[in-house]
């Protein structure tokens, strides 16, 4: 469970991200989190891992004050959140196995991760994550081989190998087009669904967002404007979190 | 006074008006004024510091005119080699080679810790300019002066030699490996620390896949410039084909000192090829 309390994020010049955000998210949700570019969506996000620190309020993971970790405990803890990135963040110039291997590294010792010493465990861990998204073929390919698709494909697959109980998406489909976009969505959905692993993702895309997420959380200048089931978005919801109507054309892909 | 300063004022405005460039008008009666030429400044700034140079060094063309014609008489004294002195040559040139060799391997060894440690990756402010700064002092120590320190404290020989190339080559490596780093595409480096891996980790994992490519590239070129470096270093003393050159040279046995310098441009220009396809290979 992820509880925020009054969340409050200014970042050293001065600009107010998050003002006083309040909400809980359950295990095995899918949440989108749409609004504008500079809303304080992926401030948001990061605030869960502490990739940024909050400045004052309360944020809770499972019961855990978030700010109050540090060093080894904060590592530890993050060992539990997975997270995606819009531009993938693979090591290109390595395979693709390898690049999952990296989300055991948190769990070796700084000699072992030095000699890049991988237990048989760790890959098999590793392989069944990239069957679980369809790409065991291209295990020993390098990722920089592969095309968008795959490579976020990869990006899904090494957070999943760190076997989390969340996995945090940083607009995981922007860079993509529509047909791959619903392929990579379905992948997440498979996922949620079948780990019960709680899935919070920002999304530019309007229509993916209402058709692949349970929960929307509409956030305008650092204030949630929106919060409910996917079914209650409407035109004027969307007026509301984007300041102004928005054309059909402007929702994206297929309806 | 007063009369004084406006005459000077007068001749600057006059010399400005002179290097000034004309307008140049265009056909609908715009007016365009071209910037003053900065060669106005620098052929001046040059012209001094040409002069001055010329009379503290005391360098006379006149000198070079008479004398440097010297120059090919000498280098026809070499002209055969004396080829059966190459069995008393090998065994320097093998140790200059295995000098900078092994001089190399430990520099860049030892220098990517100090590179990760001055890098922009280094958290702490202080101790990424204490590492930086230090570094960049130790730098302005020629290899040379390096190597008469070690003869000093390990005596002479190849060793102290060796000693001199792997500290000089670790303090330029540290400076060349993290200018590297900071270019890195810092996005797994983010990714694997949220997956809850130490700084360290996430470097070891995320960024140095970027970059082994080049840090064997600066390696090989490090040794190409350690084994010119390590033949001169035997002039003082520290080991290598530098003794043997010189020794051949006070004595003036011009075809021995003639098969040394072939020998050492073969064996550098080979190094120099076999390293650059490497590098080549490798980026």
């Amino acid at each position: 469970m992820i509880q925020f309390t009054d969340v409050v994020k200014r970042y050293p010049n001065g600009v107010e991200a998050l003002k006083g955000v309040s909400l809980t998210i359950e295990q095995g949700e899918f949440v989108a989190i749409i609004g504008l570019s500079g809303a304080g969506k992926s401030t948001l996000l990061r605030a869960i891992n502490q990739m940024h620190t909050i400045t004052s309020g309360s944020l809770k993971v499972n019961g855990v004050e978030v700010s109050s970790l540090k060093g080894k405990s904060l590592r530890r803890f993050r060992r539990g959140i997975g997270m995606v990135f819009q531009s993938f963040n693979l090591i290109k110039r390595t395979t693709v196995i390898k690049n999952v291997l990296a989300a055991r590294v948190a769990d070796m010792s700084i000699i072992q991760s030095l000699l890049s010493f991988y237990t048989k465990k760790d890959k098999i861990i590793a392989l069944e994550a990239l069957d679980q998204v369809g790409i065991l073929e291209k295990a020993y390919i390098r990722a920089d081989q592969l095309s968008g698709g795959q490579q976020q494909r990869v990006a899904l697959a090494r957070t999943v190998a760190q076997q989390p109980s969340i996995i945090l998406a940083d607009e995981p489909v922007a860079s993509l087009d529509p047909v791959t976009s619903a392929q990579v969505m379905n992948d997440f959905l498979k996922i949620n669904e079948a780990l019960n692993i709680t899935v919070v993702a920002n999304m530019h895309h309007v229509d993916l967002a209402l058709k692949y997420a349970r929960r929307v959380i509409g956030i305008k200048e650092g204030i949630i404007v929106f919060d409910g089931p996917a079914k209650g978005i409407n035109r004027e919801t969307l007026k509301e979190i984007y300041g102004r109507d928005l054309t059909e054309d402007e929702l994206m892909g297929e309806k | 006074m007063a009369t004084f300063i406006a005459m000077i004022k007068g001749i600057i405005s006059r010399m400005l008006k002179w290097i000034t460039p004309p307008p140049l008008v265009l056909s609908n009666g715009k007016v365009v004024r071209p910037a003053i030429s900065a060669m106005w400044i620098i052929i001046p700034i040059i012209t001094f510091l040409t002069v001055w140079s010329v009379s503290m060094t005391r360098f006379r063309l006149d000198m070079l005119l008479r004398r440097g014609g010297q120059f090919f008489v000498i280098v026809s004294r070499m002209i055969p080699p004396n080829y059966f002195y190459f069995d008393n040559i090998v065994n320097p040139m093998l140790a200059t080679i295995l000098m900078s060799l092994v001089g190399t391997i430990i520099g860049v060894v030892f220098a990517l810790p100090f590179a990760y440690a001055s890098s922009e990756l280094n958290q702490s402010k202080i101790g990424k300019f204490a590492v930086r700064g230090f570094f960049s002092i130790a730098r302005t120590l020629p290899v040379l002066v390096l190597a008469v320190l070690a003869m000093i404290i390990f005596g002479a020989g190849a060793f102290a030699g060796t000693v001199a190339i792997a500290i000089f080559t670790f303090t330029i490596m540290v400076k060349m490996f993290f200018e590297l780093i900071d270019t890195a595409d810092m996005g797994p480096f983010e990714a694997i620390l949220s997956s809850g891996a130490s700084r360290i980790q996430a470097f070891w994992t995320a960024i140095m896949p970027q970059l082994w490519g080049q840090y064997y590239s600066l390696s090989l070129y490090n040794l190409e410039m350690n084994i010119r470096n390590a033949a001169i270093l035997g002039y003082v003393g520290a080991g290598g084909i530098g003794i043997v050159l010189a020794e051949r040279l006070a004595w003036r046995v011009y075809p021995d000192v003639g098969l040394i310098l072939l020998v050492l441009m073969i064996t550098v220009l080979v190094i120099e090829s076999i390293s650059r396809e490497i590098r080549r290979r490798l980026l």
